[in-house]
């Protein structure tokens, strides 16, 4: 039974931390690689990194362009600028970068950071993208509530917002993110009447 | 926004119901007479009752350090750390308990365990180990 007040607290709760998590993990555990998949209404990815640390990884992303229409690939950068492990939680502050197989004036730079308890998320993201032709920004903040807690190997479950901007298509864009994530494997759908879908899968080896 | 206050309203439904289930499951365990009321330099072990009891429940003879670890929030930490300690062929069984942030290894009676290798373990997977106990099964 939950007191009247606490159904106040959970309603605020859950309205502030509501966005998700689909640029978190970004670094394995030391000698651990991740294989991520990612299909939106901008590209299909595919990511394949090795962590030699905790603190940094590197690896190499497939991309079709859909805005664009073509194809190449980056090799990718991404370091942990900044940790801070507590008892109950965990924050990132993670810087990323990559460059094109097109040419040394195609490649992107940019940081995200997150933080996360075991029943609430909160993230955000900011990305620049320099090519030939020309530059553009991408942005997003995420929230997310996990419903149960789940011991480790269950299935867990997130129930998250996102809301994004992208240079190219101009508005933010938010909408409701379902996660799944059981033992090393974890999937995302997202879904908005003006971008459709926004997919991630990601397996840890 | 329809669909955002759909949303919404399952999430406050389903967290109220897992609030309950966890209430549930906070009533009625008996702890007398398990190895986890033990005090350990003047500490009392804080670890998962059932959890602890299942682990050591085929250690007789051997040692288990239990590791406070901050940082723990996910599977994949775990997971992590679980790797790096199944690669040391001292250590006999790990388990993570995630809701406790605790790990509990256990060891042969005579291996000397060092805290500050441990340490280093749990550091290289990205979490930081803040305590240790040492209780012989």
């Amino acid at each position: 039974m939950i007191p009247p007040m606490g159904i106040k607290a959970l309603v605020i709760s859950v309205f502030f931390f509501h966005f998700v998590n689909l640029e978190a993990r970004p670094i394995s555990y030391s000698g651990g690689y991740t294989l991520m998949m990612e299909s939106n209404n901008m590209k299909d990815s595919a990511y394949y990194h090795y962590s030699p640390s905790y603190k940094y990884s590197i690896g190499i992303q497939q991309i079709k362009d859909k805005y664009f229409n073509s194809n190449y690939s980056y090799l990718r950068l991404t370091y942990l600028l900044n940790r801070r492990n507590t008892k109950n939680s965990q924050r990132n502050l993670y810087f990323q970068s990559g460059l094109s197989s097109d040419g040394l004036d195609h490649y992107f730079y940019g940081t995200h950071g997150d933080w996360e308890t075991r029943s609430l998320y909160a993230g955000f993201g900011y990305k620049k993208t320099m090519m030939k032709t020309l530059d553009y920004i991408e942005q997003y903040l995420q929230v997310g509530v996990a419903p149960y807690i789940g011991e480790y190997g269950d299935l867990h479950t997130w129930l998250m917002l996102k809301s994004k901007k992208n240079d190219l298509t101009s508005n933010w864009d938010t909408y409701p993110v379902l996660k799944f994530f059981k033992g090393n494997a974890l999937v995302e759908f997202g879904y908005s009447d003006t971008s459709n879908w926004d997919i991630h899968l990601m397996y840890r080896f | 926004m329809k669909k955002l206050n759909y949303v919404f309203l399952m999430m406050i439904c389903i967290t109220a119901a897992a609030q309950d289930h966890a209430m549930h499951d906070m009533e009625g365990h008996s702890h007398e007479g398990h190895l986890h009321d033990t005090m350990v330099d003047g500490k009392l072990l804080v670890v998962n009752p059932e959890r602890f009891d299942n682990f050591v429940s085929t250690l007789e003879g051997k040692q288990v350090a239990i590791i406070s670890v901050s940082g723990m929030v996910c599977d994949f930490c775990a997971r992590g750390i679980e790797k790096t300690f199944a690669k040391d062929k001292t250590v006999l069984k790990v388990d993570v308990d995630l809701s406790g942030g605790k790990v509990l290894i256990a060891y042969s009676q005579d291996k000397n365990i060092n805290f500050e290798e441990i340490q280093k373990k749990i550091l290289s997977n990205g979490q930081n180990a803040t305590d240790i106990q040492i209780i012989k099964i």
